[in-house]
């Protein structure tokens, strides 16, 4: 505020300008704070309403992940095979497909592992009843280095890997009434196959040991 | 909104850019709200983790985990007669059996398959929940290396050719080991996971796990 003894000597009309220049100068400020605000709620609503989009796009991508139901893979070439009998047998079985990929089998299922001779196939097909996938490899076209590969991609347990003499492909993938025949150890179908049927609720008892019963000659792990 | 067309047109360069600003807020926060508590409650009810989920990975690692360690109680009870080991190594292996078995139906229940496309504790680089920086509840483990404490293969066999109170030592030592990157596993989900039978399951374990550790090295003590 202006001090009283220089208001004194102002004449009316100066201090009636004073005045109005006052109010000019109020108006003005006054107009100014709400230019501001606007300005202010604008960019405010701006900025939460980006926000509020950001969250929104964060919550659809995060809650996106797409499932892998095992039922929509498809496998290309997979032979099924249906009436599969799941017999105790101590005989030999003569079984119609070759590897056998089901069927009677014998009491003793073979523990799941890295093999490097051929397993009695018997016994193997209790551990595909288990759940179990058999990879079966021929020796004269997977060996050495190709071999240390294909032995790497297996999981950790219900797998069995093994050669298998005579086989009509490379590699050929088994599991309970099911086979795919495979170009090499690098057909991605060897994974599709391990993901879909590896210990599947299709198999007739899945997470059955696949261990303690018969260790097959030469099993390196 | 209250605002009537009259007093609308009054002040016309105001107050309509502002009716649109709010509206447009309010549907973005009535969207906003929406969407969190739907996403609360189907947590609540009906939470189907995916395929790159923790809760997925933790299913199908602990599924073979505790295959291991059924195995080694299975192992010890033939060629152990000591009663207080036989009944540890039944305790242990229906206990983890019917674990496995929950593990197995999550999976066949969210759609999953039980085979993961990603290696085997890779899980543990999903974020954890409290925002810190990712080495809360995993026990110095690097994701996708081999799972914590599981004995090797040339393990299993030394357990399989012993006998006696050898056998129950070598068993002892295995399973301590097996026993501390289980609970290390199962802290890690705890981390990650706001799934309710997926934590109530995984807390269980590190509290029966953490007991049965005591206990065997009492066991052990007295064998050494």
């Amino acid at each position: 505020m202006a001090d009283d003894t220089s208001s004194d000597d102002l004449t009316i009309k100066q201090q009636r300008e004073k005045r109005r220049a006052e109010k000019v100068a109020n108006l003005k400020a006054k107009q100014a704070k709400e230019k501001r605000n606007q300005r202010v709620g604008v960019g405010a609503a701006i900025v939460g309403g980006v926000a509020v989009v950001a969250v929104l796009v964060g919550i659809v991508v995060t809650s996106a992940t797409p499932p892998v139901d095992p039922a929509t893979i498809e496998v290309e070439g997979l032979q099924t095979f249906d009436g599969l009998e799941a017999v105790h047998v101590q005989s030999a079985v003569d079984y119609t497909m070759s590897p056998p990929a089901g069927g009677p089998h014998n009491p003793t299922w073979l523990n799941c592992g890295v093999y490097e001779e051929e397993v009695p196939a018997e016994y193997a097909v209790h551990s595909l009843e288990h759940g179990a996938v058999w990879v079966t490899y021929n020796p004269e076209q997977v060996s050495g280095g190709d071999l240390d590969t294909l032995r790497s991609q297996m999981p950790r347990s219900y797998m069995i890997l093994s050669p298998f003499s005579g086989l009509d492909a490379p590699v050929v993938a088994s599991a309970w009434g099911v086979q795919v025949a495979l170009d090499g150890i690098d057909d991605p179908r060897l994974r599709e196959f391990i993901i879909k049927y590896r210990q599947s609720p299709d198999a007739p008892e899945p997470g059955a040991l696949c261990s303690q019963a018969l260790d097959g000659p030469g099993k390196i792990s | 909104m209250s605002t009537s067309p009259a007093e609308a047109t009054a002040a016309p360069a105001l107050s309509r850019p502002r009716l649109i600003v709010a509206g447009v807020l309010l549907v973005l926060v009535a969207l906003v709200v929406g969407a969190i508590v739907g996403r609360v409650t189907a947590t609540s009810t009906a939470p189907m983790p995916g395929e790159s989920s923790a809760e997925a990975g933790f299913s199908r690692d602990m599924q073979v985990h505790h295959g291991q360690a059924v195995e080694m109680a299975l192992l010890v009870r033939d060629r152990s007669d000591d009663p207080e080991i036989r009944l540890l190594a039944l305790d242990i292996a229906t206990a983890q059996a019917q674990q496995q078995g929950q593990m197995f139906a999550w999976l066949a229940i969210w759609g999953l398959p039980q085979t993961s496309s990603e290696p085997e504790m890779d899980w543990l680089s999903r974020p954890v929940i409290d925002g810190s920086a990712g080495h809360e509840g995993h026990g110095g483990h690097t994701p996708g290396e081999p799972m914590p404490g599981v004995a090797s293969f040339e393990q299993m066999q030394a357990l399989q050719n012993a006998t006696g109170v050898e056998a129950e030592r070598f068993f002892l030592e295995l399973m301590i080991a097996h026993h501390q990157g289980g609970v290390d596993m199962a802290d890690a989900v705890i981390a990650r996971s706001g799934h309710p039978q997926v934590t109530t399951l995984a807390r269980g374990m590190v509290q029966l796990q953490s007991k049965e550790l005591d206990y065997m090295s009492e066991l052990l003590a007295a064998r050494s």
